[in-house]
């Protein structure tokens, strides 16, 4: 990590069960876990607006300031999202030395403008906005920064300029973003023949679950 | 022309019941901003397909449009002014079946304003709430 690793307090959760955890949730606090190193686990709970305030700014590695037990390390492994699939309910954390190697999908800081992109009717697809990346625990960067400019009308991950120390684990030929020129505009259909036509079981049907725009 | 299935295993199905959250589908995966469900319904083909034109017509060929839901339900509905009884009656309209936090349509390749208003004119179309959302958070 180049930058100070942040300092969570936590406090250790004596009762456990969904019925304390959506308690700690009201209080303003996030329940988690504390695990790995051949360790007990430990379940603790931690401020939420301040965790999540670290997780959107991309960190990834906490020490974590236990009541009673001392401080350890952790890495963010896993977090569980509420049933509408976007709030954070529960944070996963695994104990880590600094110098060891980890799995971690990191953010990617898209800077600029392909080349390709004022050519008419050019669309810029973005197809990954994270890599997976194995590196040091304290190399783990916020994100990696990308200037389009540098490149042409697309970007594999194997062309970037990953910070020292760091291997990509996706593969190498996966495209971040690309440049896809749209066909010539077709004659505008109307809304009457798109709300028409024939919804019975047989003939002709459009399988595909995703439309080109 | 609405989606429909290629082929079915069985020309009709029973109504069966909407319980619960989508925990499938739930969050943005294809496209950079995404339409929330938040209640459940039967979405039509032509409802989906009449949203679908409804965005692409704002977005014009910007971005790409994603749609993650497919209607593979069978709705059957008895012609008018026809007796009761003589059996289940021929497919009307297909559906997909759609609960509360399912992303209905993805777009990626515009702005997050873009993304909105196009959505807006998606969730008009809708017979349901609606909400946009973003990419959650990934570790």
């Amino acid at each position: 990590m180049t930058h100070e690793t942040p300092t969570l307090v936590a406090s250790k959760r004596e009762r456990l069960g969904t019925r304390y955890a959506q308690r700690l949730r009201k209080s303003g606090q996030l329940p988690a876990v504390i695990y790995g190193h051949g360790a007990d686990p430990i379940s603790v709970s931690v401020d939420e607006k301040q965790t999540l305030a670290h997780l959107h700014h991309g960190q990834h590695v906490f020490n974590i300031e236990i009541e009673g037990e001392g401080t350890e390390t952790c890495l963010v492994k896993d977090l569980q999202f509420g049933f509408l699939g976007d709030n954070v309910i529960h944070l996963d954390l695994t104990r880590v030395n600094l110098d060891e190697k980890v799995k971690i999908l990191v953010h990617l800081d898209l800077h600029g403008e392909l080349k390709a992109a004022s050519e008419p009717g050019a669309i810029v697809m973005n197809d990954h906005s994270e890599i997976e990346v194995e590196c040091a625990v304290r190399d783990i960067p916020e994100s990696i920064r990308v200037d389009l400019g540098d490149y042409e009308s697309s970007i594999n991950v194997g062309e970037l300029n990953l910070p020292k120390g760091m291997v990509a684990i996706t593969p190498a030929d996966t495209n971040i973003i690309h440049v896809q020129i749209a066909a010539p505009e077709e004659p505008e259909e109307s809304a009457d023949d798109a709300a028409g036509g024939d919804t019975g079981d047989s003939g002709d049907a459009d399988g595909a679950s995703k439309s080109e725009g | 022309m609405p989606m429909l299935p290629k082929r079915t295993k069985f020309r009709k199905q029973q109504r069966g019941s909407l319980r619960g959250n989508a925990t499938r589908g739930n969050y943005v995966a294809f496209g950079d901003f995404g339409l929330q469900t938040l209640e459940a319904h039967w979405l039509t083909a032509r409802q989906i397909e009449a949203g679908r034109i409804a965005a692409q017509h704002f977005l014009r060929r910007q971005g790409k449009i994603y749609i993650r839901v497919f209607p593979d339900k069978p709705v059957s509905k008895k012609p008018l002014e026809t007796r009761m009884g003589k059996g289940k009656a021929e497919t009307d309209y297909w559906a997909a079946r759609i609960k509360p936090g399912t992303i209905l349509f993805e777009v990626s390749g515009v702005t997050e304003h873009m993304a909105k208003q196009a959505f807006a004119r998606i969730a008009h179309k809708m017979p349901v709430r609606c909400r946009f959302v973003g990419r959650r958070l990934a570790v």
